[in-house]
């Protein structure tokens, strides 16, 4: 009878989000000072996600881990910054926080704000796809949203609980899909960089500190990321631009971002591609 | 009891064995097969007995049980002749998905987990570390299925606008479990497609080694 109400439930799994894989070790490549984080990575993930998005972070730490021209602390830096990439601040992870919060007994209340596509994007594809396209048309895309975060009132805990209970149905979104393939392009681009220009690897692996939050800083941080990556490191790995001095000019504009000035980000890049003869 | 009573009842006990075997069987094509046998029975008692729903009802599934099963056959047929002839997947094209790509936009990216195959249809694709670019009417990803680890070896990016069509691993599947046939022509195709793969590898390798595959020298 077991079985049966099992194959049930394997049956209507894709519909109920339901994940009972088993959750991942620390990869084998792994050095010994860095395991206790990574450790605590794949439970963050198991949390936040569940032991199948915790397996697809350790089996891309793991690409990494296995490589011999990767040094602990790029490892370090790539398990943090991807763990806390793969974490991404949307409506349901940030009510998973203000919950495991009330779990603490450090209840708080706070406004968070979005834009209408980050509420829409967190619904699952087949509901939200055509949302999305309804708002791009009449113009909703960027329309900014507020939402109270209230783990206090019985009411707000409730609420809370609904919503992070919208988790089981995260990977079936808009913004999963695009949140997998940033960290996919932000890991491709340190691969390559490891075989291509080595010296840049560590500010390339830097970058995804460019991209963080919710609303217009997410969106900000973003926008600055593509246009460095597409501007600048894209060409030189692609050898179409010559560039002596990679790291330092992904730094430089790693810092502009991060300090807000995405005038400033937009003027480098074109700058730095005047200098190496690559058009604006 | 009346003759046309009797011929009623065990009419329906006849079709009831046939009912009964068709949730029996464990695959498509012969599920597909007793599904139609019983609609035919089903619609022949139904008409000199007046039972108009069960005559409508069945009068619509036949139809669709025919249809399946001629798709099922069909693919079998298809892949059974792409064996013995090119190799060729162009029998996978009716369940594939078609996706149009920007210049940049990349499909997949090296080391990345496997879930789909494509198949390209327009545009121009590079694989990005080898610097190849791929074909019109290349299939990628079919033998990531098969891989044990289902991770990509390269990163596949589109340099020129297009159309790709594409099927996920799990579709593949599913087909490959309703269909026992398909599923044994489909490992015997790609394993063709390995060994030519394997091939082409062996004559590029004497090319470098030996300067022409003429120049190979004989082996035992």
């Amino acid at each position: 009878m077991n079985s049966i109400a099992e194959s049930f439930r394997f049956l209507f799994s894709d519909l109920t989000g339901e994940d009972n894989g088993p959750l991942p070790a620390v990869p084998d490549g792994v050095p010994e000072a860095l395991r206790p984080a990574v450790a605590d990575a794949i439970a963050e993930l198991n949390a936040y996600q569940g032991p199948s998005y915790a397996q697809l972070y350790a089996h891309r730490l793991n690409r990494f881990a296995r490589r011999r021209d990767v040094d602990a602390e790029l490892l370090g830096l790539i398990a943090r910054q991807m763990a806390r990439r793969m974490c991404y601040d949307d409506p349901i992870g940030i009510a998973q926080r203000h919950l495991a919060a009330v779990r603490c007994g450090t209840a708080s209340e706070a406004r968070h704000r979005f834009r209408l596509e980050e509420l829409v994007g967190a619904l699952p594809g087949k509901l939200g796809r055509p949302l999305l396209l309804g708002c791009a048309q009449v113009g909703w895309l960027h329309l900014p949203i507020s939402l109270r975060f209230n783990g206090c009132g019985l009411w707000g805990r409730q609420r809370l609980r609904l919503q992070a209970g919208l988790r089981r149905w995260r990977r079936f979104s808009e913004r999963y899909a695009s949140e997998r393939a940033w960290v996919e392009r932000w890991l491709h681009m340190i691969d390559r960089s490891l075989t291509k220009a080595p010296a840049a690897a560590m500010a390339i692996a830097e970058t995804a500190t460019m991209v963080d939050g919710s609303g217009e800083t997410y969106r900000r941080g973003l926008a600055d990321w593509h246009l460095l990556i597409d501007g600048v490191v894209k060409p030189v790995l692609d050898g179409a631009m010559p560039l002596a001095d990679l790291a330092g000019a992904v730094a430089e504009i790693t810092t502009l971002s991060r300090e807000g000035s995405s005038e400033r980000v937009a003027e480098t890049v074109r700058r730095l591609r005047k200098e190496a003869g690559h058009g604006t | 009891m009346d003759v046309s009573h009797l011929a009623q009842t065990f009419g329906s006990l006849f079709v009831s064995i046939f009912v009964v075997a068709t949730y029996t069987m464990k695959t498509m094509i012969p599920l597909r097969v007793f599904g139609i046998l019983t609609n035919v029975l089903l619609i022949a008692i139904a008409i000199p007995t007046h039972h108009y729903p069960t005559l409508v009802l069945h009068g619509i599934l036949l139809p669709l049980n025919v249809y399946r099963l001629h798709e099922m056959l069909q693919l079998v047929r298809d892949v059974k002749k792409s064996v013995n002839s090119d190799l060729s997947m162009d029998w996978l094209k009716p369940f594939m998905t078609r996706r149009s790509c920007r210049a940049g936009d990349v499909l997949f990216y090296k080391d990345e987990p496997a879930e789909e195959m494509f198949y390209i249809v327009s545009g121009r694709y590079r694989l990005v570390e080898s610097g190849i670019e791929l074909p019109v009417g290349a299939l990628v990803g079919e033998l990531g299925m098969l891989s044990p680890t289902h991770e990509r070896t390269q990163t596949l990016e589109c340099i020129e606008p297009g159309d790709v069509l594409s099927v996920t691993y799990t579709q593949v599947e599913e087909l490959f479990v309703q269909n026992p046939e398909f599923g044994f022509y489909f490992l015997k195709l790609a394993s063709a497609r390995l060994f030519e793969n394997i091939g082409k590898l062996e004559d590029k390798l004497a090319e470098q080694v030996y300067g022409g595959v003429g120049a190979r020298p004989a082996t035992a």
